[in-house]
Formats: C-alpha cells, structure tokens, sequence
C-alpha cells in the first residue's frame, strides 16, 4: 500500500498538471467553444432502460442519474453535433418480459436510436434481442456478467463494466499467495455464480491452492445459518462466495453480525456502492470496484462535486461504480458521435471500438480500452475493504491495490463471442 | 454425528421463526376462513414501521423527532415490538372492513381481495421509503455472536426464536384459554348459534383480523435484523407461511406450529448436506404430504376447500 | 355465468366485430399514440387469459401457478428450434405440447383438491417449475435466458409468411388469436363446458349427477395449460428469448388479477378486455408515473369491492339496462354455496 502511494506520488506529480488539463479539455469534447443548438438540427434521442423497481431498483436509480447528469452536462455545451440530447426512461422492473416492452416502445415509439441501462443480464439480454433487430446501439452499462462478453456479446452492444472474472483474477491469486491455500466456494445456484465460482476454482488451483468444499446457494436463500455453521466446521483460510443480489446482502449481514470475517477471509467479487451504502456495517473481507469516489486521481473531486450540486434527496451523496459506469458510458459514447461526425450507427459502432480512454480522463488509475472482438470495456480494477480510518461518512472503502486492465482479461473471453458482420445490421441514423 | 447437533438446534430455531411467520396467517385462515395474501405485505410493514421508529429521527413537529431519537435503543426496541403492531393492526381492521363485503360470496374474493391489497401496500411502501435496503438497528445486548459447542452464534437469532415462541405461547392461550377465545371458534362452527346467543360477532371478527395482522407486524419486526429490510420482503413471509398452513392443515394451531417447525428443520437440514435443494425442499414435502393426507397433517374439512 | 344468446354459433356476430376491429390495427395504432409491438404483447396475453378463464372463469379453479405453463411453452419453443427443427410448426407444437405434459403432471396432483388446497399446490408446482429453470442452466440459460429465439417464417407451403417484423407476426398471432377464441367459444358452450360450470357451482352436485368430477378437472387444466403454452411460445417469438421470471408468483398473479378485473367470471370476452385494460394502462401510465402499479391495485380493489363482475360486468348491466327485454334475474357473480 505504502509502496503504491510513493510510486504514484512521483508518476502523478508529473502528470498531474498534463492530466487534468487533458481532461478538461476532452471533457468539454473537441469543440472549442460553447455552440447554440443547431436551429434545424432534430434532437438525439436516447433511452434510458434502467430498473426503478425489482431486485436492482436502487441500483438502477443510481446508474439513472449518473446517465442524466452526462447528458445535462452535454446539453449545457451546445449538444453533440449542435443537436441537443433528449431522454426518456421507462422502469424495466429487473425483468426481460419488461424489457423487451420497453425497448419496443422507445425504439419504434420514441425514435430513440441509443439505449442504456442494464443491471441484470436476463434484461440486457432482452433489450439485446429488440436492439438487434432495428439496429439500435446498446449500451449495457452495468451487467457484470461474463456472458455479456461471451455468447450473449452482440454487435450493436457495448459492455462497460468489469465482469466477474475480471474481479476474481485480480483478487484470487494475491489471496492465495498471501493469505491462505485452503478455499471454500458459496456459490449461488445460478448462472452468473457459477461462472464466477469456476474462474475462482480455476485460478486458486493454478496459483498453487485448493478448493477444499464448495457450497450451493440457491437463489432467494434468507437464512444463511447453516451454511455460516458448516463454514466454520470446515475451517477453510478463505471463504470465496459468489452470491449476489439480495441473498449477498443478507450474507453479509449475517457474517459480519458474527464476526466471521475474523476467522477466515472472505474474498468477493464486486460490490455496488447502493448495496454497500444502504449496509455499511457489512463489509466483509476483499472485494473488487471499479471506481471509488475518494481515488486521488484527476477529475474525481470535481465530478464528485457536480454530482452533489444536483444530488436530490433521495440519491446517494456520492457517486460510486454503478453512476460512474453509467456516465462513463454515456459520456464515451457522446463523444464517439462526436468524433464520427454523424449518428449513423454503424460509424458510432466502429468509433466505440476503436475506444481507447487515457487513465486521467477515465478517472481511473491506468488507460481503459474497448475490445473490438466482444465489445467489452477492458479497464482497471480495484481491490477494497472496509476503512478503518474513515475521513468522513461516505469513505467506507480502503483502496488496496489496483490492478491494469491487460493482468485481468478474463482468459475466456471472447471465446464464444460471435459479433454479426457490420452488412447484417440495420442501419440507424438518429 | 456429533455435527449434526448444531443443524438440528438451528432447524428448531428456524422453526420457530417459520412458525412465529405463519401464526398470524393461521389465525384468520383457522378462525375466520379467510385467506389473507396482504399477511406478506403487512409483515413487510410492520418492519418498515420499527424503523422509522429505531432509525433516523422523524421529521415530526415541536423536535418529537429528535427527542424519541435520544431515548435508549433498549427501551424503543421493546416499545417498537408493541408499537409497531399496533399501527398496523389498525390497517387490518381497515382491510377487515373491505373484506366484510366479500363475506357472502365466494371466498376467491376475499382472497383477491387481500392479494389487490398486499400489491398496494407494498407500492405505497415503496413511495414512502423507496426502493433501498434498510438495517434494522438492535440493542448490543442482543446483537453480535456467542461462543457454543466451539462454534460461534447468532445471539439475535436465539432471542428471536425464543420470541417466537412467547408469541406462540399467547396465541395458544387466547384461543384455548380464553372466552373470548372460544366465541371465535364457536363463530367459526356455527355463526349464527353465535349470534343468536348475543354476540356481536362483527366486532369480534374485527378482533380477530386485526390481532392476526397485528402477529404479522410483529414478525415483520422480530425477523427484520435478520433478513433486512426491503419493498418485497413481503413475499419471503406469506409464501412459507401459506405452505405451513396447507401443510400442517387449515384450521389446525397445532397443525401449524408444527408445520413450521418441519419446514425449519428440513431447509436447515438439506442446507447443510444438499444445500442446492433447500429451498425446494419444502415445496417437495409439501407435495409429497398432502398428496397422502389430503388435508395436510392435522388439517379439519374447511369452508375453503368448497 | 349466463349462456350469452349466440352459444350455440361457431362464429358470433361479436367475434367478427372483434376481428374487423383488430385487423385494422396496424393502420391506427401508430397514430394513437401506442406502437405495434404492444399490439403483439396484448394478443398474446389474451390467448393466455383466454385458457386461463376455462380453469378460473368457467371452472371456478383459481390456479395461481400457470405461469409455469407460459414459461414452459416459451422454453420448449426455443429448444425445440435449437435441437428439433427450426421449423415454425414444429416449434409451436412443441411448445403446446410440453405445456400439456406439464399441465398433465401437475393435474395429477391437484385435481382432486379444490379451494386452498388446489390453490396452494398450484403456487407450489410453480415455485418448482421455476426453480428447475434457474437451477437447469445448461439447458434453458438460467438467468441469463434462452437466446435467440428466431421468428420462424409462417410457411404453408405455397407460400411463406417473414414474421421479423412486428406487423407481420401481430397478423400470424391474429390468426391464432381469433382460433383460440372460435375454440374456446365452443368448448365453454359445449356439454363439456357446461359439466365445469357446474363443477364450478358445486363439485358435490355434479359428483352426485354421476359425472367423474376429477376427468373434467384434469381435462379442464390440461387445456388451459395448452393455451398458456401457445402463448407463451409466440411470447418467446415476439421477445427473441425465453427467461424465468414469467414463472414467478407475481406474474401468475397478474393474469388472475387481469382475468378478474376484465369480468372473466361473467362474461366470454372478460378476460381479453382485462387484458387489454392491464397492458395498455401499464404501458401509459407507466411512461408517466413510476407508481402505476399502485394506482391499478387500488383499481384493482374497487373492483373487488364494488363490482366483482368487473369490466364485462358493468357492460352487462348497461345493455340489460337499455334492453327492451323484461330484466333479467341478477346475474349470479358467484358460486351458490352448498
């Protein structure tokens, strides 16, 4: 830890003054000064496919703002191509039927021709299929799941968060170098805790370590009390759950209700900061991040503090990973059309996949880059635990290290993804 | 086969939670017939009213607010424990009122009825407190863990189950042991005996309602800390809870309670050695019961089967 | 509920009405304000609602768990075009049939149960069909859904139909729509139909008039399970995919609830009317206010309260109102107790 703050003290002075001249610069897009909205140009129309309701609601609220607050921020300096940016949501209830609806009704109703906003893989799943067939972009702001790169990858989807496996190989094989060779999985009997789960078992063996029992955890499990019994009979060095949803918070209250993140240390996959902010008191273990609002990194204190200008009282006081995915996404994507010139799909499709972001401006500690094979953002990841030493009430993380991008690729991506060839897809100009 | 006790005690504790989450259910299903789906709802309920009561000031007028905040944890727990119920023990009288209507007719209404209201009590939950989580703040005295047979336990988990089994003990008196019990029961054989022995039967199944929803409340409260506190926890309780009825039998206390405590042993049983099944579990033994007793365990011919 | 006067026609002057109406959708529903896909979703759900009435409406079987049957047309749908044939018909036959099987299982179980015991075990059947959804991933795709399902062409041979787009396949699920209604229509009006209306009345009487009480039962659900399953497999069309959370309780839940508040229990067309008023209002309102749902389950209530006959009922009395007829006995809203 210690040695990462030296290091980065060096390297950072140095860029400092380029970084965050860098960043205001892109942040207020390639055109130098504000612009009216083009009197004839028509408004780009996007729609936000986000959850209000269900399992994901609070995350989805969250991620809405983040995605609002980009396109304020857009709007404010004349639009994208002089046009201004319009927006509609609609809540997509955590669920594909829903979904599906919905992206029906903002494509062919609401002439969106960009969608964002998924938490839950069956969902942009959904959306994926609706897109798909006019041709619409998606971009799939916070569905960790490995598929989203695999076979459910598509061409007309962007993926902007970090997967499970990207989460597990920077925390696994440090864990079982230094903490302990003896594992035990809880996974969640469900598709996404699986794939987690294998990639765990996967690198535990291969960095020297065995996984001495592994639990399932149906979904919609309540009481973990047997499961915490047998935990502690076993006796593992590690705990490594893939549970997550509503049956992850529960565990985590239990566990730290009883300490046992004292006897053993548990090792996790990402955490979403309105899980984390509506339970502060259970933190438990290691878990991965993609961004934390109290990174020393250019661009964040500020972009804290527009989120708190506008925060109304119902949102988090800070933003955390899923509203800076959410902007994050949106931000790029503007400024892809930007670049393209135009919003003709295909040109922003090719625009994104070239991608590639510097560190300052992604507000993260190393350069991100898009993936053009599965459309999958590849950026840092960050290790946290519970702070100890808390500078005020929102600084519930410790950052403990961060990792590149390029050390976390998930070795099976891409693997099964198959991107439709550019002839295939409908052609959109929003 | 030593390792099998600690199971066995928390398939018992697990029990008597279930149990404690059906009672309430049991009651207006055993006495008065009547399905009563909002019992989720309302369970969901009386968790968000304990924390309105155990959280963050209330912005009540003349700092009402602040100076209930400032009282001990301890004391506004157990007044909360009462409380709680009370608030909404009143809406149940409010739901009995409404249901009064579908007395008549098939019962499938009043069930509708009462699935139409747990859908708008859990929305109106939802525009007041919105869709985050909440913890359920508890006194220390009985929070954290204790030391047993080498292994560390939940200290709430055994004060909630000895809850439970108070709230049992009451139940059971104020049907057994009581007129006011009896009346009910006799009201359930035969109504209009009742009443032509000059009982207001009318008030005495407001009684019966509001009591039955004031048991959900209070186990919305009681299983709050340990499962957290969320728009659609609701579903969690009336879900297992419907399953013990069934199970044990309509109509049947006892039924009940030991319906529950089966389902508590075999989810805690199967998830430690088939964890995978142990949700499903019960709905296996549910089929598998009442495919061989008809009427579930204990369970008495009911109005409700017509 | 009362034999309506055209019983005993194939075809009713009301079924030809609707079906002018709704091929002239796509020409207005742009115009109104609404979009063709929800034009798809409405139908679909009314074939659903419609098999659903037989068991709730004609029958008097509150079944809270068909959501299982929907979900596994969806599913069997898919895999059958993975695995079979991507042929349009074979699909759509495997999605009935699996549905049926399905329907034949649980029947089993649960037709000798009435009340909350038959209300129950279906809850519990579809907390287990579900559960085997998650939990079969390498087969269905778990969470992440069974993708991509294909809109199959409608080939007759001489001639094939393209479904990709949303008017094509709301003309194909017209089709099937108006046939669901022709044969629904004659098995509600049929003697068997009548057997369960009078099961639906007293399951003792009808046991006591010698008929086997339990066939009809189980025939009656079978049936509706077929129904829920040819929905769900063009649900599995019109969304590219198949997911679990169309198992789950609440949505088997909303069908009762759609079914009910459109007058299923009185009248023929209550179910696609409760449908419709459902799907659209979730669909305007929801583009309004992030609540609807509350305000539909106050609805909801009121109905209950007021008027169990619902939407089809306050039609009913309208016309009897304004009929030159003597007035007829009030309709029976519910079941004469024994």
């Amino acid at each position: 830890m210690t040695d990462r703050i030296t290091r980065r003290g060096l390297v950072k002075g140095g860029t400092m003054l380029a970084g965050a001249a860098a960043g205001f610069g892109t942040f207020y897009g390639p055109w130098k000064h504000n612009r009216a909205y083009a009197q004839e140009g028509k408004p780009i129309k996007i729609g936000l496919t986000c959850d209000a309701s269900g399992m994901y609601g609070a995350s989805g609220r969250d991620e809405l703002r983040g995605i609002t607050m980009c396109i304020d921020e857009f709007n404010a300096n004349g639009g994208v191509l002089g046009r201004k940016i319009e927006w509609i949501t609609a809540d997509t209830e955590t669920n594909p039927a829903t979904a599906s609806r919905v992206a029906e009704r903002f494509i062919t109703r609401e002439d969106c021709s960009i969608l964002i906003g998924a938490i839950h893989s069956g969902v942009a799943n959904a959306i994926t299929q609706v897109a798909e067939k006019y041709g619409t972009i998606y971009l799939n702001s916070n569905s960790s799941a490995p598929t989203e790169a695999g076979e459910n990858c598509s061409r007309i989807k962007f993926v902007w968060d970090g997967n499970g496996t990207n989460f597990t190989m920077s925390s696994v094989k440090a864990a079982v170098e230094r903490v302990g060779k003896k594992w035990l999985l809880l996974t969640n009997d469900y598709v996404w805790g699986h794939e987690t789960s294998d990639a765990t078992r996967k690198l535990v063996e291969e960095a020297g370590g065995e996984i001495i029992d592994e639990l399932l955890i149906p979904q919609n499990t309540r009481d973990f009390t047997s499961y915490l019994l047998k935990i502690q009979q076993i006796s593992p060095e590690v705990v490594a759950p893939a549970v997550g949803g509503d049956d992850g918070k529960i565990l985590r209250a239990q566990v730290a209700e009883l300490g046992l993140d004292k006897q053993a240390a548990w090792v996790q996959s990402q955490q979403d900061w309105p899980d984390v902010w509506s339970a502060p008191d259970s933190i438990v273990g290691i878990f991965g991040t993609n961004w934390y609002h109290k990174l020393k990194l250019p661009g964040v204190d500020d972009f804290v503090k527009r989120w708190q200008a506008r925060a109304d009282a119902d949102a988090i006081p800070v933003p955390g990973n899923v509203s800076y995915c959410g902007y994050t996404a949106m931000r790029e994507t503007l400024r892809a059309i930007e670049r393209a010139g135009s919003t003709n799909n295909i040109a922003i499709i090719k625009e994104l996949e070239q991608l590639k972001i510097p560190a300052a401006d992604r507000m993260q500690d190393y350069d991100a880059w898009m993936n053009p094979d599965t459309h999958h953002l590849q950026q840092t990841i960050y290790l946290a635990r519970r702070n100890p030493n808390p500078v005020d009430d929102t600084d519930l993380y410790e950052i403990i290290s961060a990792s590149k991008p390029e050390d976390v690729i998930d070795p099976e991506e891409g693997k099964l993804c198959k991107l439709a060839p550019y002839e295939q897809i409908p052609t959109v100009d929003g | 086969m030593f390792n099998l006790i600690p199971f066995l005690i928390n398939g018992l504790t697990l029990g008597l939670l279930f149990a404690l989450i059906a009672l309430g259910f049991m009651l207006i299903v055993g006495v008065m017939e009547q399905i009563n789906l909002a019992h989720g709802s309302l369970f969901a309920l009386g968790a968000y009213v304990a924390y309105a009561l155990l959280g963050p000031p209330l912005p009540l007028p003349a700092g009402v607010g602040e100076w209930w905040a400032e009282l001990p944890l301890g004391l506004r727990y157990v007044l909360a424990l009462v409380v709680a119920p009370c608030i909404v023990g009143l809406l149940g009288i409010l739901i009995e009122q409404g249901m009064r209507r579908t007395y008549g007719k098939d019962p499938l209404f009043g069930l509708l009825l009462t699935f139409g209201a747990a859908m708008v009590i859990e929305d109106v939950i939802r525009s007041i407190w919105g869709t985050r989580d909440y913890i359920l703040p508890t006194p220390d005295a009985i929070s954290g863990g204790f030391i047993a047979l080498n292994l560390i336990w939940s200290t709430y988990r055994f004060f909630a189950a000895f809850a439970a089994f108070v709230f049992i003990l009451l139940t059971w008196l104020l049907i057994e042991r009581t007129r006011f019990g009896a009346v009910i029961k006799a009201g359930a054989h035969d109504s209009e005996m009742v009443r032509a022995l000059g009982y207001d039967l009318a008030k005495l199944r407001i009684a019966v309602f509001a009591i039955g929803t004031m048991l959900a409340a209070a186990a919305g409260v009681i299983m709050a800390p340990i499962w957290g506190i969320r728009p659609h926890m609701g579903v969690d309780a009336v879900i297992p809870a419907f399953l013990i009825i069934v199970l044990g039998g309509v109509g049947s206390f006892w039924g009940a309670v030991i319906a529950g405590l089966m389902v508590g042993m075999v989810i805690g049983l199967t998830a430690a050695y088939a964890s995978e099944w142990s949700l499903l579990s019960m709905y296996i033994l549910l089929i598998v019961v009442v495919t061989f007793r008809a009427r579930g365990l204990f369970g008495k011919k009911s109005i409700l089967e017509a | 509920m009362q034999t309506p006067a055209h019983a005993g026609r194939l075809i009713t002057p009301a079924m030809v009405g609707v079906a002018l109406v709704l091929l002239t959708v796509p020409l207005w529903i742009a115009k109104v304000g609404l979009y063709q896909y929800i034009g798809v979703e409405i139908l679909i759900w009314a074939i659903y609602a419609l098999g659903f009435n037989l068991l709730l409406g004609t029958a008097g079987l509150p079944s809270f768990g068909h959501g299982a049957f929907f979900g596994i047309g969806a599913y069997a749908f898919g895999l059958t075009q993975f695995h079979v044939a991507a042929n349009l018909w074979v699909c759509l036959l495997g999605g009935i049939l699996a549905a049926s099987l399905a329907g034949a299982l649980v029947a089993g179980f649960v037709a000798r149960r009435r009340g909350i015991y038959f209300a129950f075990l279906t809850i519990a059947f579809g907390q287990v069909f579900w559960f085997i959804a998650m939990k079969a991933r390498n087969v269905t795709g778990g969470e992440d859904g069974l993708l991509p399902i294909a809109r199959l062409p409608a080939d007759f041979g001489i001639v094939s139909f393209d479904l990709t787009g949303n008017t094509a396949l709301y003309f194909f699920v017209l089709a099937l729509f108006l046939a669901t209604v022709v044969a629904l229509w004659r098995l509600t009006y049929s003697p068997f139909g009548r057997v369960l209306s009078a099961i639906r009345q007293s399951e003792l009487r009808a046991a006591h008039l010698g008929y086997q009480v339990v066939l009809f039962k189980m025939l009656a659900f079978i049936v509706s399970a077929a129904f829920a399953g040819l929905a769900g497999s063009l649900f599995a069309m019109a969304q590219g995919g198949a997911f679990p959370e169309v198992m789950a309780l609440h949505y088997s839940g909303y069908i009762v609830m759609m079914v009910l508040v459109g007058g299923g229990l009185v009248s023929f067309w209550g179910p696609v009317i409760g449908v419709v008023v459902f799907l659209l209002a979730r669909d305007l309102l929801g583009a309004v206010t992030l609540t609807w749902m509350l305000w539909f389950g106050l609805l909801f209530v009121a109905v209950i309260l007021f008027k169990p006959e619902g939407i089809a009922g306050v039609f009913q009395d309208l016309r009897r109102r304004f009929s030159r007829q003597p007035a007829a006995p009030a309709q029976p809203a519910a079941r004469s107790t024994s």
